[in-house]
């Protein structure tokens, strides 16, 4: 098979996820208690007044006729109507979209910047102070709920020593960029840019980090200790050579596919993360859909959430096929 | 002082230049600005359904050199700025800011002067509003009586635009005419309450601009003829105002506003220990202390208008049994949980009516705690050995899961009823309660009341007389006293009947009556801010320290 038709396959086969993800979002709406005309109805409201707000939201209609209508729309780009915000879901979903990227990118920043140059270490120089504070760093990080750890840094860092902000999302990443062109200060918007994104994206990336940490250093050990790499040392390949760039490329393969599907669980699972930061995410648009029974921005929102996961773990195989080509033939 | 934006502007610019004049070796600063306002003046009350008068007209403008910007973190943002198409407490603070209705309340609950500075009731029981003059909306067109009629005519009638949740919030309203400055509203019968209705509900739109635009731009623009202009909407996020220079009401202090919210509550005491934010909303108890102790807040609580309880359905043993009913009463030690699961803030209720309220009977005493008396009447209502089950909703009330779990604990520690809890997630409480039929109801579970009416008729006839949307309870003589109010001309003859009701409500006692709620703040030192009693969050009233 040759590598397009592979990345091919990928995608039909990630094109059926995204599918199933529709159809089972739809579904529960169905099967999870609690009417959408509760959220919309004070609790008193006449039976009269529910029967009129169920026809104006569509609600009476057949399940099928339902279901039909909303894949009809969808495939046109339509994902509906909150008819709790009475407001387009395409437009309350993609607003939210840039945030959840942005953190789950910073914490990826974060994590990778960090973790594999610890794992290495770690790996290189094992059994000493090093290795054993890395390990003890990393299993701490992996066993630290991120909703403790967020509000720890926030009470430590926001509230005590007044260094970031404890919550929100005041400057993005767009208006550190347009301040290259524009008359802020390049250097002040990237602080303040700083302030509000370091603490949620530690939160959130430090699992993340850890357990990275954890697959580079047992990664490398296991690379470190085969055939080819005594055979290169016995040529007498200087030692950095050796561990960079054959040991260390051999062990990013699964690293890879773990940083793909962590990236997109980041995407999708930073929802406590943003509830504990307030972040402006799709994490916090979920919650609050869920809360309120907002049936379309829920299913618009989780599509968007699959559909990047899908996206994120095609293209780690197709850069995990690149790197290895007998995954392409597999 | 710093606010939500404020700090946001605050702490961005002093990064900004911070981080600039370590780099380029720049600085800066920022000014304040306010224009110029004449005082207005307050209206008179019109309390109890009887017929008022605005003092006078006040002279728009805002803050003058004095203004300043406030935040305020709420649990959750609004669903839409339709100020007609929601039936929540939150959008209504946000949307609120920026709509009026013909009256409106004081910080007690007293109906006071709003779009209209004169109320009266015709000689065929009609209710005619005389607008003030000089209203302008956001817009800059003025307000006429045609845009009052139509708002109300949008909340009550499905014919003209939407099917508001709203529609049963000011009773059964036959006709809506607009006359010169003045709108007059007929009701099917005689509607007693319907001040009281009109100072709670109904914000007026431009009938045109509602027209002219639809849903979804509805939802994310407003054009009211309140304090605040919107002047930035990030749906879920936040929402931001400027003060409006031509409005008719008092110099409004507040230059710029910011409304946000954070669920966690954890989270906004942060941002108000931080200076982030100026108020924030339902500060649990467990965080009063540490915002007691800091030096740059304070927390100022009110009683509320909503009453906490415990639902018995009076059709299905052992409820059915008023005598298991007043066990019940007797049998949980309500002093003891305001104390120690609310730290006070609650104060214990023995009738479906709050003190304050129309309808308030004062005579009334609440059950006091006494296990043994619930055991003998437990015993004599013939259910001993009764094994009940107590259904709460989680993380909707103010500690509902800790009091029902007190509750249920106490109610099991009688030697001859078992009782169990079970946590329902609210949307699926709800469901069952609100469920038209009373066979489908659970037998006994905690619920909340918010009457913002501030009328006793407004909790008991929902939720006790027989057609009650959230009734348990069929009582023919209830039933009549409720009706007897309902259609009384008299104020001080419906006053008496609804104590009588509540005297009633007490013996028959179809709830284990708990608590009334108090809405919890936390407020910056740098102001001096008041809450109300409604729940609704007012800024424009805040001074700075």
């Amino acid at each position: 098979m040759s590598f397009g038709r592979f990345v091919l396959k990928r995608s039909l086969q990630g094109l059926g996820v995204v599918w199933g993800v529709v159809t089972v979002v739809f579904a529960l709406r169905f099967v999870t208690p609690g009417s959408a005309i509760n959220a919309v109805a004070p609790l008193d409201a006449s039976q009269e007044t529910r029967r009129a707000i169920a026809t104006e939201l569509g609600l009476d209609q057949p399940l099928y006729v339902q279901y039909g209508q909303y894949i009809f729309d969808l495939l046109r780009g339509d994902m509906g109507f909150s008819y709790i915000r009475g407001q387009e879901v395409v437009g309350l979903v993609f607003a939210r979209l840039p945030a959840t990227v942005e953190l789950a990118l910073a914490a990826s920043i974060v994590a990778i910047g960090l973790s594999i140059p610890l794992g290495v270490l770690s790996a290189t120089r094992r059994n000493e102070p090093i290795d054993y504070g890395a390990t003890l760093f990393s299993l701490g990080g992996i066993s630290t709920p991120n909703f403790w750890l967020g509000i720890m840094l926030i009470l430590i860092f926001a509230v005590e020593f007044d260094v970031f902000n404890t919550s929100g999302r005041g400057v993005d990443v767009g208006d550190v960029a347009l301040s290259v062109i524009g008359s802020e200060p390049f250097v002040g918007t990237l602080l303040a840019w700083l302030a509000y994104i370091t603490l949620p994206a530690i939160a959130l990336g430090t699992y993340f980090m850890a357990l990275i940490t954890r697959l580079t250093r047992s990664g490398m050990l296991d690379e470190l200790g085969k055939g080819y790499v005594q055979a290169a040392r016995a040529k007498g390949l200087p030692d950095t050579l050796v561990r960079y760039k054959h040991a260390l490329r051999n062990t990013l393969i699964p690293v890879i596919t773990v940083l793909g599907l962590q990236l997109g669980t980041l995407i999708g699972g930073a929802v406590i993360t943003e509830a504990v930061f307030s972040w402006p995410g799709l994490g916090t648009l979920v919650i609050d859909s869920i809360n309120r029974r907002d049936w379309p921005v829920l299913q618009g929102s989780l599509i968007v959430i699959g559909t990047s996961f899908v996206l994120v773990n095609v293209l780690v195989d197709a850069v995990y096929a690149y790197l290895d080509p007998q995954v392409v033939n597999d | 002082m710093r606010s939500d934006n404020d700090d946001h502007i605050n702490r961005r610019t002093m990064l900004t230049y911070a981080g600039t004049a370590a780099a380029i070796g720049l600085a800066g600063c920022s000014g304040n600005d306010g224009g110029d306002g004449s005082d207005g003046s307050d209206g008179s009350d019109g309390s109890d359904g009887s017929d008022g008068s605005d003092g006078s007209d006040g002279s728009d403008g805002s803050g003058g050199d004095d203004a300043f910007d406030i935040g305020v973190t709420m649990g959750q943002m609004d669903s839409g700025l339709d100020p007609q198409d929601h039936a929540e407490t939150n959008t209504e603070i946000i949307v609120g800011q920026a709509y009026e209705g013909l009256l409106d309340r004081d910080k007690q609950g007293g109906i006071i002067a709003g779009l209209a500075n004169d109320w009266e009731r015709t000689e065929d029981g009609s209710v005619r509003f005389t607008l003030r003059d000089g209203v302008t909306f956001h817009n800059g067109d003025s307000l006429t009586a045609e845009d009052a009629a139509f708002s109300i005519r949008r909340i009550v009638f499905d014919d003209v635009g939407i099917a508001s949740p709203q529609k049963n919030d000011l009773g059964s309203v036959s006709e809506v005419v607009a006359g010169d400055g003045e709108v007059t509203v007929s009701f099917e019968g005689f509607n007693p309450i319907a001040f009281q209705l009109f100072a709670t509900n109904c914000e007026v739109v431009q009938r045109s601009w509602i027209e002219e635009n639809d849903s979804n731009y509805i939802n994310r623009n407003a054009n009211g003829t309140g304090p605040f202009v919107v002047t930035e909407y990030d749906s879920g996020n936040e929402v931001a105002y400027e003060a409006y220079d031509d409005y008719w009401g008092d110099d409004n202090p507040v230059d710029g506003l910011t409304m946000s919210a954070s669920s966690e509550s954890s989270t906004r005491v942060n941002r108000l220990l931080a200076e982030e934010t100026d108020i924030v909303t339902n500060v649990p108890p467990q965080e009063v202390s540490r915002v007691e102790s800091s030096d740059v807040a304070g927390i100022n609580s009110v009683p509320s208008a909503r009453i906490i309880f415990l639902q018995m359905r009076y059709d299905v043993e052992p409820f059915s049994s008023q005598q298991f009913r007043q066990a019940m009463n007797h049998a949980v030690d309500v002093e003891s949980i305001v104390e120690n699961v609310l730290n006070g803030f609650g104060s214990i209720t023995g009738q479906p009516t709050l003190e304050g309220h129309v309808g308030h009977n004062p005579d009334i005493e609440p059950y006091p705690y006494d296990p043994e008396e619930a055991e003998r009447l437990v015993e004599e209502s013939g259910h001993a050995g009764a094994e009940i089950t107590l259904q709460t909703p989680i993380g909707r009330y103010l500690g509902d899961v800790e009091i029902a779990q007190a509750a249920a604990n106490q109610i099991d520690s009688l030697s001859n009823v078992s009782c169990e809890l079970e946590q329902r997630e609210f949307s699926s409480l709800v469901q069952d309660i609100t469920t038209g039929n009373i066979e489908d109801k659970p037998h006994f579970n905690l619920l909340g009341w918010g009457n913002a009416e501030f009328d006793g008729s407004q909790t008991i006839t929902p939720l006790m007389t027989t057609d009650g949307a959230l009734t348990i309870l069929e009582n023919e003589e209830l039933d009549q006293l409720l009706a007897d109010a309902e259609n009384t001309e008299d104020p001080d003859e419906r006053v008496e009947t609804l104590q009588e009701a509540n005297q009633l409500a007490h013996d028959l006692a179809p709830w284990v009556f708990l608590h009334q709620q108090f809405s919890v703040y936390g407020v910056s030192s740098d102001i001096s801010w008041e809450p109300r009693s409604d729940e609704f969050i007012d800024p424009d009233t805040a001074t700075r320290q």
